[in-house]
Parts: structure tokens; C-alpha cells; sequence
């Protein structure tokens, strides 16, 4: 807006209310002098927004900041403006207005306006009151009205003085959001693990094959794209074409962080949210994750730190991986040529299968072969068994003894021999090991030993075989036959509460004799007592 | 004075106000008793326990996990609050021996003992409503009897035995009649304090309210309804009822009280929960007609919203039928209940009602509805206004 276009208007020259007046506000108040105030269920005086004054925009800045960091400030983006607006002196000030979506969210505006400066006042329309403070906890009414010159645009009564406002010019948020420059964080390049789990890198093209190599080599997963940033960023230099490689690398390792840091043409960022990165070792003033809405979900934005320029690229990011892009070795003119290999059978070597200490650590126990008198041990450790116990354990009775074999998530029975595993099915005592150590398929094939069934290698003996199928779970092998009664059932269902019939116990014809008024006053609080009704005839009793 | 004795307070009236039964009202409870009757409670274990697992009971029906009941001062206020209150109609308070400014010590007592602080805790909120469920079903049996010389009335007390002696030779006759809320704790005196009361127990008030209890506000309500269970059990609880009528009746009232909402100063997020909880109680009405074929209209909405009963029409039952219109003009996201566009049946059932609704209402009352909205609700993104 031009300065000549501003309302040169008469309420400029006419001397403008000098001295205001506020009326504390009561509990329980609900007529106001200021138009669009009402009091909220706490009893607060509230318009419908809130509006902060700040002498300077470096005090509406570091208001964002402050708000920012402890609340969202999407839930007041609805209703937010920033204005510069004028005094009848010709002094600027700026207001920012936001919805009063609560008194709790206005007494953190407040208490962060405070804190650097500004004012907080509240209404609906055109005039706004002081918000409240500690002295006055229900807010401010303003005790007298002027009407404000037509070309004015708001008016804010303070405690002992009053100001009228015009408009000069809006200060969209967005567009301050992106003019704010980064700061330097100290010591913000070194990120915690946590901070590393996801970065973005943004690469010179001539550095990409390097950098994708030197990620696949160090086992970095990432994915990269070519992007171009859409030429609407206000700190674009025109005519000159950015294209560049975007990584997103996770769990890049400090050392490698430290690197890309140091390196001219690659710029590290950090993801604050979906669609926004700063650039690692800079921060916003104002923390960009609390106002998300403002970021169009159809673009990625970068924040650049040291150029202090934001770049927009085209969301969601379609990145491939950097396995993909690693460089090829192709040599077509001299084909690799391979020797062609022949199997030749070779002479049987006759060595029996023996049980031998073993040298490799213990293995996990997965059964059990019980000697025919341990049975009645057995028995007994039944009882004292819990249930997850007796379902994973699954027994066989042989000639041999008890094999019990216990399922992965249960110990086995401490009774007999206890078995270990070499491979699925191949059970030998713990503590042995088969010589000679062939491999366990191996073995297996030769031993006939086949999936849905146990070969056992006793400490003593020859093995046995014996099919998963002739294995019963133990609680089912346990229970002898059970007499099964039967029983009455019970109805269980809630009682349905009953009506409360009032019955009137006896009290005197003095019963309120000696009954006193209750310590504190809450007379205030109750309103007048309506008359008696007498003359209902016949009221007896006690 | 004599101290006065908790276990007999917890067998005589607090038990049966939780599981119905005689009630027993005696000598008003001064706070100056409280401090007496709270030291009492951890004495009190066996009379304790049936009053806490009633509640339970109570609160069994609206969660799956009811919290643990445990009995405390914030009960025991509640309970001689309800007491004080129902002494007021004691016959005895009404004689010449009680004064007015007598009535106004109980009166300002029992506004003293409803004063506990307002709770948004789930558990002190189900609690509460263990304790008060049964406000609204008081009732008092008043029994009326004359003779051929003379006739008396028995206020919740039993006629003495000589009075019913000899009966067709004295031609005794005796007549019962019922005093409800209205007359008990709905009267002009104790409205006041009985509305303090159930603010202290919104769910109480959610779940019972009857057209004469004290009116709602939705603010110190609406955070039932972020509570997926509890407000789940309030809108099967609004909808029951077989006539057309008495299955609109909560909604109505609901949305009256949300008429009144919108001219206070609420939060928006404090609207949009009221806004879509009444929004699917509208589903839930088109739900439970949507497998009654495709082409008849609503006979509840026929019912309730025709022409010739408009005059009868109770108070906010077209803002809850106009509501998913009027929201469709200012946040159409919470026009419709989510997922309803996935069942086709439904889909269609809930356009037909919208359809018939519009017709019902008139457009002006979605209108202005919407007008009023629009100044609670803003859109997502900032929107420009000037200053």
C-alpha cells in the first residue's frame, strides 16, 4: 500500500482519547461495556480473538518464537493476522491478531507477549480490552466508550490510556516465515544417533557417483532422485539451472556426517516434519514443525542455512535406491569364458557313526530320554507342573524309555538323559557330538533320518527312530479318565437397580435446632429464596 | 449433638440411592458433621463394600473395565448434599417450627457439600455417576387418608395403624400418590444447587437427564465425548426408547443445549466434538433404518417432523435434524459420519433422510443454523478477514 493512499483522516488531527478506564471485572459478571466480550465457563472475559501489540516486528518474531516452542501454532493460523498499524502520532506499531480459541490460550499468548514486550488485548470487533492480569483475574471492562472515527480501524483500552489504530499494511505469516533468516546452532552439527536416523543430502551433480559409491561401500541405506527446485523461491538467481541429487540416507554414522559437513557441494539437512528440512547445524526462529499447515503438502521444502534461501521441490519425493546406481564394469569385447567341470565318484570310506565328548559349546536340551523305572518319577513331577509345561512337552513311551520332547519356549523335565539337537530331529546326549563330524544333512540322509521324525543316539546302544506322529502332548498322555457331574447354573446377571423410594425417618418438631450455617459464605452464590407455600392442609406425621 | 453414625447413613440412604429402595431422610448433615463422618469411612469396610461394588454394577453397563470404587469424602459430600436437598420436603421443614432463613441454612449447606471440585477424570467421572445414576428416579410415596370426620397426609411416612383401624365403620379411605423429581428436587428452591450438583457429574446428567432436569452445558460435558467408551454408551443411551418421540427426546435436548452453546463463547474444538457427536446420533438413527428397504421414507422422521405436529415439536429437535446440512455449508467434514459413504445401504439411507429432513425443517432453519456455526468453526486453513 502506498504511504500517500493511508487515510490522512480527521480522527489523526483530532485529539484522540487520552485517558481510558478499565472496571475490574466480577465472577459471575455477564454485562460488558465492550461490545462482543463475554465471560467463558471459567468466568474470564473473552472476545473472540485475542490481540497482541508489539512496539517493533522483531517483537512479533520473537513472540512466534516463544508461542512456537511451547504450543502448536496451527491451532491459531485459523484467525492469525499481522498487521502494522498507526497511531494518530504517526508512530507504528504491530498487532497481531488470534483467534481467543480458550483463556488458556490466550494466557500463553499473554504471558509469552509479556516476556518480550507486548500487550495483550482482547475483543471482538473493532474495540479490545485489556486481557486479564494478576490483578484483575476475570479481565478488564472498558468503563467508557468513544466511537471511533470511521477510517480508524481498532481501538485498545489499556489501564489508563486508550489508542486507536489505523491499518498500514498486512504482514502475511507465510511470506514472514520465509524471509526470517537461519541462525547458527553451536555445536548443531554434531547430531545425536537419533537425530541421524534420517537426513537429506543435497549433492552437487558431479559428486553424486562419489557419494552413492562411497554410501553403498560403508552398507549406508539411502535412496536419491534428481531434482529441480521450482523457480518461485524469492532467493531463486534466474537463468540459472539448479539441478541436483537428493539423498535421504538413514542411520548415516557420525564420522560419515562429519565428512559430508567438511565437503564443498554436498549440504546436509535435517527433517523437522513430512515435508520440511533445515539444514544440519541451522535452525528456523520460529519452530516450523508447530505450524505445518502453512506447507503445502504437494511440495518439500528445504530450508538452506548458510545461502539462506528456502528451496521447494515437488512431494511426495520419488527417490530410487542407491544399490541401483552403483557403477557397472562392462567389457563386451572379451566375454569371460568359464572350464567345464566333471564329478568323478569317489571311493567309499567305511567309518561307523560314534559318539564322541563334544568340543563345540553346549547346545540347547530339547528332550529327554526317561529310563522305564524313572516312570514314577515322572508321574510325580506331573502334579507339580505348570500348564504351559504340560502342553509343550510331548512324550512317547518305548522299550528304550520315555522320550519327552519339550517345544522351544519350555524347559524339558530335569529326569534321564538330557538330549540335544544337531539337527532338526537328530537328538544325542548333551555333552556328545557324532564323529565323524560330517555335515548334519549329511548324516541325516545317510541315517535315513527324514522331516516328522526323531532319530535318538542313546548314551548306550544302538539309535532308534521313532515317528513325530507316536509323540502325544503330555497333558493329554497325563489325565487318567475323569468323571465328568453335572452342575446347576447359576444366574449371574447385574442386578437392575430399583427407583430410591424417599421415606422420611421422624425428626422432631425442632429438627433444625442448633443447625448452624456452614463456615464458609456462599450466600452470594445462591439466589433468593421464592416464597413459602403454605396452606397445604393436613400435613401431619412424625 | 450426637455424632452421627456413618454405617447407619450408608445402610438407610446411600445403599438404596445407589440400588433403589427406601431412602431414608432424617436431620439435615451439617459440614460441621463431615470431618466426623470421614474419619468413619475406614471403620465402615462392610458397609462400604456393598454401596462400592453396586456402583460398579452401575458403571459395569457403560465400560468394560469399571475403575476401582472406592468410597471417599468426595461421595460422602455428594450423598449429604442429595440428603440436605431431600430434607427440604421433609414435612417437618415445612411447619412453623422451620423459618425461611432455617430452609436457607440447609439450602446453603448442601450448596457447601455440592462444592466439590469439577473433575475431567475418567474415573472420579464414572465414580461420581455410580453414586448419583439414580437422581432423576427419586420418587416419594405420599399416602392420603380420610375418614368420616377427617382426613390426613402422609408425606414418604407410614400411616400410623390406628388411623386404618376399623375401616368400613369409620369409612377410612387411603390414597397413594407419587411425588417424582419435579416435586422433590426439580422445585425453584433447590434447582440451583441441584444444577451445581450434576456439574459435578456430567456423565449423570448425560445419561439421565429428563426434560426437568437442569439444563446442560455442553462445556463441562463435552469431554465425555473424546472418551471413545463413555461416549459410545451415551448415544446408545440417547437413542433408546421405542416411540418416535421418546427416541428423539435426548437428541433434542442435546442440541438445545448446543443452541445454547453457540451463543456463549466455547471453544471451537468444544463445537466440532458436540457438532459430530450429535451428527452420528443422526447416523445412528439412519443406521437403524437402513436395512427397512429403499425407497420408504423415514417413518421416525415422519413422525417427529411433520408439519401438523410443528407446534409440538420439542425444543432442538430441528437443530439436530438440520445439523449435517448446516455443517455441510461451513465444515463438511463433519457432515457426515465417518464411513458411512463405504456402505452403500447406509450411503443411501442417510441422503433419503437428509432429503426428508430439508424438507421437514425448511431451508431457512439450515440457514441460519449454519450462520451461527460458521461464527464457532473456522475453516482449516487461515482465512483472510479484515480487522
Amino acid at each position: 500500500m502506498d504511504r500517500r493512499d493511508l487515510p490522512r483522516a480527521d480522527w489523526a488531527r483530532s485529539p484522540a482519547p487520552a485517558r481510558g478506564g478499565l472496571e475490574h471485572v466480577a465472577l459471575g459478571q455477564t454485562r460488558f461495556m465492550t461490545p462482543g466480550v463475554a465471560p467463558d465457563p471459567r468466568g474470564i472475559v473473552l472476545g473472540r480473538y485475542g490481540l497482541l501489540v508489539f512496539p517493533t516486528l522483531e517483537g512479533v518474531v520473537s513472540w512466534l518464537r516463544l508461542y512456537s516452542a511451547e504450543s502448536p501454532l496451527d491451532e491459531l493460523l485459523s484467525g492469525l493476522e499481522i498487521t502494522q498499524a498507526r497511531t494518530p502520532l504517526g508512530s507504528r506499531e504491530m498487532a497481531v491478531r488470534i483467534p481467543a480459541i480458550s483463556s488458556y490460550v490466550l494466557d500463553r499468548a499473554a504471558r509469552c507477549a509479556l516476556l518480550v514486550g507486548g500487550a495483550t488485548y482482547t475483543g471482538t470487533a473493532k474495540h479490545f480490552v485489556k486481557y486479564r492480569d494478576d490483578r484483575s483475574p476475570y479481565g478488564y471492562d472498558a468503563a467508557d466508550l468513544t466511537p471511533l472515527p470511521p477510517d480508524a480501524t481498532f481501538m485498545v483500552h489499556g489501564e489508563d490510556f486508550t489508542q486507536i489504530y489505523a491499518r498500514e499494511r498486512d504482514l502475511p505469516l507465510d511470506r514472514l516465515l520465509f524471509r526470517l533468516s537461519r541462525r547458527r546452532l553451536p555445536g548443531g552439527d554434531r547430531l545425536r544417533p537419533d537425530e541421524r536416523r534420517e537426513l537429506f543430502l543435497v549433492v552437487a551433480h558431479g559428486l553424486g557417483e562419489g557419494v552413492i559409491r562411497y554410501l553403498w561401500r560403508n552398507r549406508v541405506s539411502g535412496r536419491v532422485g534428481l531434482v529441480t527446485p521450482d523457480r518461485k523461491s524469492a532467493f531463486d538467481e534466474p537463468g540459472r539451472t539448479r539441478s541436483h541429487l537428493l539423498f535421504r540416507v538413514q542411520e548415516l554414522p557420525g564420522r560419515i556426517l562429519d565428512l559430508f559437513l567438511a565437503t564443498p557441494g554436498i549440504d546436509v539437512f535435517r527433517p523437522l516434519s513430512e515435508n520440511v528440512a533445515v539444514e544440519v547445524g541451522y535452525a528456523h526462529p520460529i519452530d516450523l514443525a508447530s505450524c505445518q499447515s502453512l506447507f503445502e503438502q504437494s511440495r518439500f521444502y528445504l530450508f538452506w542455512g548458510a545461502d539462506d534461501r528456502v528451496d521447494t521441490v515437488a512431494a511426495p519425493l520419488e527417490l530410487s535406491a542407491i544399490e541401483h546406481l552403483t557403477r557397472l564394469e562392462i567389457t563386451l569385447d572379451r566375454p569371460a569364458v568359464g572350464d567345464t567341470l566333471k564329478i568323478a565318484a569317489l571311493d567309499a570310506v567305511g567309518v561307523p557313526i560314534e559318539l564322541a565328548p563334544s568340543l563345540t559349546p553346549s547346545r540347547r536340551v530339547v528332550g529327554s530320554l526317561i529310563p522305564l523305572t524313572q516312570a514314577q518319577w515322572l508321574k510325580r513331577l506331573v502334579y507339580f507342573l505348570p500348564q504351559t509345561s504340560l502342553r509343550g512337552h510331548r512324550v512317547a513311551l518305548t522299550d528304550r524309555g520315555l522320550l519327552v520332547v519339550a517345544s522351544p519356549d519350555v524347559d524339558v523335565i530335569p529326569l534321564g538323559t538330557p538330549l540335544a539337537e544337531i539337527t532338526s530331529g537328530l537328538l544325542v546326549p548333551l555333552g556328545f557330538d557324532l564323529v565323524p563330524r560330517v555335515a548334519p544333512d549329511v548324516l541325516a540322509r545317510n541315517l535315513g533320518h527324514g522331516a516328522g521324525m526323531f532319530t535318538v543316539f542313546p548314551p548306550t546302544g544302538s539309535p532308534f527312530q521313532i515317528g513325530d506322529t507316536a509323540l502325544v502332548p503330555l497333558e493329554r498322555r497325563a489325565l487318567a479318565k475323569i468323571e465328568i457331574g453335572t452342575v446347576d447354573v447359576m444366574d449371574a446377571r447385574a442386578e437392575v437397580a430399583g427407583e430410591p423410594s424417599v421415606t422420611n425417618d421422624p425428626v422432631g418438631r425442632f429438627a433444625l435446632w442448633g443447625y448452624r450455617t456452614p463456615a464458609r459464605d456462599v450466600q452470594a452464590g445462591l439466589p433468593a429464596l421464592p416464597p413459602r407455600r403454605r396452606g397445604e392442609s393436613g400435613r401431619q406425621g412424625d | 449433638m450426637a455424632d452421627r453414625d456413618l454405617v447407619d447413613f450408608l445402610r438407610r440412604f446411600i445403599l438404596p440411592l445407589v440400588r433403589g429402595g427406601d431412602v431414608a431422610v432424617g436431620r439435615p448433615i451439617a459440614v460441621e458433621e463431615l470431618p466426623s463422618l470421614e474419619a468413619q469411612i475406614p471403620h465402615s469396610s462392610p458397609e462400604l463394600a456393598p454401596v462400592d461394588d453396586a456402583r460398579t454394577e452401575v458403571v459395569a453397563e457403560l465400560v468394560v473395565r469399571p475403575p476401582a470404587m472406592v468410597f471417599d469424602i468426595d461421595e460422602l459430600s455428594l450423598a449429604a448434599c442429595v440428603h440436605n436437598l431431600l430434607f427440604l420436603v421433609h414435612p417437618r421443614a415445612d411447619t412453623w417450627a422451620v423459618s425461611a432463613s432455617a430452609r436457607r441454612r440447609v439450602l446453603e449447606t448442601a450448596q457447601e457439600l455440592a462444592g466439590r471440585p469439577l473433575s475431567h477424570s475418567r474415573s472420579r467421572v464414572l465414580a461420581r455417576h455410580g453414586l448419583l445414576h439414580n437422581i432423576f428416579r427419586v420418587n416419594r410415596v405420599d399416602t392420603k387418608i380420610s375418614w368420616w370426620t377427617g382426613s390426613a397426609t402422609f408425606l414418604g411416612q407410614r400411616p400410623p395403624q390406628r388411623l386404618r383401624t376399623w375401616r368400613t365403620l369409620r369409612r377410612v379411605r387411603e390414597e397413594q400418590t407419587v411425588a417424582g423429581y419435579d416435586d422433590l428436587l426439580g422445585t425453584v428452591e433447590v434447582a440451583p444447587v441441584v444444577s451445581a450438583l450434576l456439574r459435578r457429574a456430567p456423565l449423570t446428567q448425560l445419561l439421565a437427564m429428563t426434560r426437568e432436569g437442569p439444563a446442560l452445558f455442553w462445556e463441562d460435558a463435552v469431554f465425555l465425548l473424546r472418551d471413545a467408551e463413555l461416549a459410545r454408551a451415551v448415544a446408545y443411551r440417547a437413542l433408546r426408547g421405542n416411540e418416535p418421540r421418546q427416541v428423539v427426546a435426548a437428541p433434542a435436548r442435546y442440541a438445545a443445549a448446543l443452541e445454547q452453546m453457540l451463543e456463549r463463547a466455547p471453544a471451537e474444538a468444544d463445537v466440532r466434538a458436540v457438532a459430530a457427536f450429535l451428527v452420528h446420533l443422526n447416523g445412528l438413527l439412519a443406521l437403524s433404518e437402513a436395512g427397512d428397504g429403499e425407497a420408504g421414507r423415514s417413518p421416525l422422521l415422519s413422525g417427529v417432523l411433520s408439519p401438523e405436529r410443528a407446534g409440538q415439536r420439542q425444543r432442538g429437535l430441528a437443530t439436530f435434524f438440520a445439523l449435517p446440512a448446516a455443517l455441510s455449508m461451513v465444515d463438511p467434514r463433519l457432515a457426515i459420519p465417518p464411513g458411512v459413504e463405504e456402505d452403500a445401504v447406509l450411503a443411501d439411507r442417510w441422503m433419503r433422510h437428509r432429503a426428508q429432513v430439508l424438507e421437514g425443517v425448511g431451508e431457512a432453519t439450515v440457514d441460519t443454523l449454519a450462520g451461527r456455526l460458521r461464527r464457532h468453526l473456522t475453516p482449516a486453513l487461515p482465512e483472510r478477514a479484515s480487522m
